[in-house]
């Protein structure tokens, strides 16, 4: 057993050499396609950051006082239940202190400024609105009307704040997604091409081997390791990849001025672990697919 | 050892190589398969070790159906065969010692094996101290004794040996054929494929003529005609 796992490491470490040129591109564009992959899961959860506030299709948010009496909170709260036509009153929701605090967390996570300005005490308590017309402007009327009652402090409308972002995250995560896929897709063929290359160049001691009798998977486990460590190979750099442009970004953001919607997009440091190890597996996968399938169709060789 | 029944292999649409082959040899043979190139001698060799399937009858070699055998199992009916061929098929980047061992290796023989195995089997070819040369540092028939080392090293009960002493001079090739004459001494049973005649006469074993695909001439002690 030994000797054959010695065997198998060292034919995969001899054939890397001996193909150092194709390996080279089989590992490149797999670590671009994997940094493609890691940007996209990053540029997704920085925005939601922003979006948090928004999220299940609240379209406007009535904050209000953080004085506010009970009184007037209860007003607002029946105002806003006397229009079930336009707002849907069972998606209505009040957000006390406690949850507001926790939702500005996430919100102001690279304004430390603004942060420190917040406590729970302070903060504005908000109801999200869910409308059930698609009539921007009814909505926008209403909340003229909400922002005039006692205790109400603003009124934030998603369209002004939220939909170009909503669309730009869309627009930019499905771009990102396309193009990983295209080039997680050319990454697989390459390595196949890496690993046909390989095992055609060692055809005579393929057929020596299958003519003393080593079985194919015997033959076929140092090509498959060959491709699979291509893959890990592509994801560890497109980890360090993600690693530094994540950190140029987090030093940009703070450089911003506090209070922009800048400053949410910031990605939390377990977040960034979790992509990171998904890069690795999924580049350990494309260099097991690409391999295998190498592997089983020119062992005929 | 070997049971050919009413055999035969056509390649493509119509090539005929081996047309209703019927014979059998016993344990300890030595077999000549005599004819003119594309009489369909190697495809009964690569018929015997199943690089090639039979389109019809059934070919037993060692106890097994060759022809119904998995594709799983093609591995462990090798291990039974010894193959030699008229170009070595040695490999160039490694030595003597390390072609041989590459036999054994990649079957998964443990280390203490090669390394007892190989000196032996070396030794029995008469290639002794030349287990550190290349094969391109040997002569052609120190080439062929390489090849039959790696193809005897793992013991197996039947050689099979395609024109093994085509690219060879006469002397050469006497000594080669003293080789497999002594391999077939140890009970191994020795089929071989050629169409040199002073081999085939000066060893008087049973030959087995072909032609076209036919087999016209099963003899023992017989000659090349």
């Amino acid at each position: 057993m030994l000797t054959r796992i010695g065997y198998a490491l060292r034919e995969t470490w001899a054939s890397f050499r001996r193909n150092l040129t194709l390996t080279m591109a089989a590992v490149l564009t797999s670590a671009i396609a994997l940094l493609l992959v890691g940007a996209t899961f990053l540029i997704q959860r920085a925005f939601e950051n922003l979006l948090v506030q928004w999220r299940g299709d609240v379209a406007m948010i009535v904050f209000v006082r953080s004085d506010a009496s009970p009184e007037q909170v209860d007003l607002i709260d029946q105002t806003l239940r006397a229009s079930p036509t336009v707002i849907d009153v069972d998606k209505l929701r009040y957000l006390d202190k406690a949850e507001s605090y926790a939702e500005a967390q996430r919100i102001f996570v690279g304004d430390p400024v603004t942060l420190s300005l917040l406590t729970p005490e302070t903060i504005p308590t908000q109801f999200k609105v869910v409308p059930r017309s698609d009539d921007p402007a009814l909505v926008r009327s209403l909340g003229e009307q909400y922002r005039t009652l006692p205790g109400v402090e603003a009124v934030a409308l998603a369209e002004d704040e939220f939909e170009v972002i909503s669309t730009l995250s869309r627009f930019v995560r499905t771009v990102t997604l396309i193009m990983s896929l295209i080039l997680l897709v050319v990454a697989v063929g390459l390595i196949w091409n890496t690993i046909r290359t390989a095992m055609f160049a060692r055809r005579r001691e393929i057929e020596v081997m299958k003519l003393v009798g080593a079985t194919n998977w015997f033959i076929r486990v140092p090509f498959m390791l060959e491709g699979l460590l291509q893959g890990l190979i592509g994801g560890v750099v497109a980890c360090g990849g993600v690693w530094v442009l994540n950190g140029a970004w987090t030093n940009g953001v703070a450089g911003f001025k506090p209070g922009t919607g800048i400053s949410s997009l910031i990605v939390p440091g377990g977040y960034l672990g979790g992509v990171m190890f998904a890069l690795l597996a999924i580049g350990a996968l494309i260099g097991a697919i690409g391999s295998a399938i190498a592997a089983s169709r020119f062992l005929d060789v | 050892m070997i049971r050919l029944e009413e055999v035969t292999k056509i390649y493509g649409r119509d090539t005929v190589a081996v047309s209703d082959a019927t014979f059998d040899i016993s344990k300890g043979e030595f077999v000549f398969l005599v004819g003119p190139s594309g009489s369909g001698k190697s495809t009964l060799l690569r018929l015997m070790s199943r690089q090639e399937v039979a389109d019809e009858g059934d070919v037993w070699v060692a106890g097994r159906n060759v022809n119904e055998m998995s594709p799983s199992r093609v591995p462990h009916l090798r291990r039974l065969l010894g193959n030699v061929f008229q170009d070595y098929k040695l490999l160039t980047n490694k030595t003597v010692f390390e072609n041989v061992a590459f036999a054994l290796e990649v079957i998964g023989k443990p280390r203490h094996v090669i390394a007892e195995q190989v000196p032996l089997v070396l030794d029995l070819v008469g290639l002794s101290g030349k287990e550190e040369r290349f094969p391109h540092q040997l002569s052609g028939g120190e080439q062929q004794r390489v090849s039959i080392a790696r193809a005897f090293v793992n013991r197996p009960l039947i050689m099979l040996a395609d024109e093994p002493t085509g690219n060879l001079d006469p002397a050469t090739s006497e000594g080669i054929m003293a080789l497999l004459a002594e391999i077939n001494d140890t009970g191994t049973t020795v089929v071989m494929a050629s169409h040199d005649h002073r081999v085939v006469n000066a060893m008087r074993r049973r030959v087995i003529q072909l032609d076209r695909g036919v087999i016209v001439r099963d003899q023992e002690r017989g000659v090349y005609e």
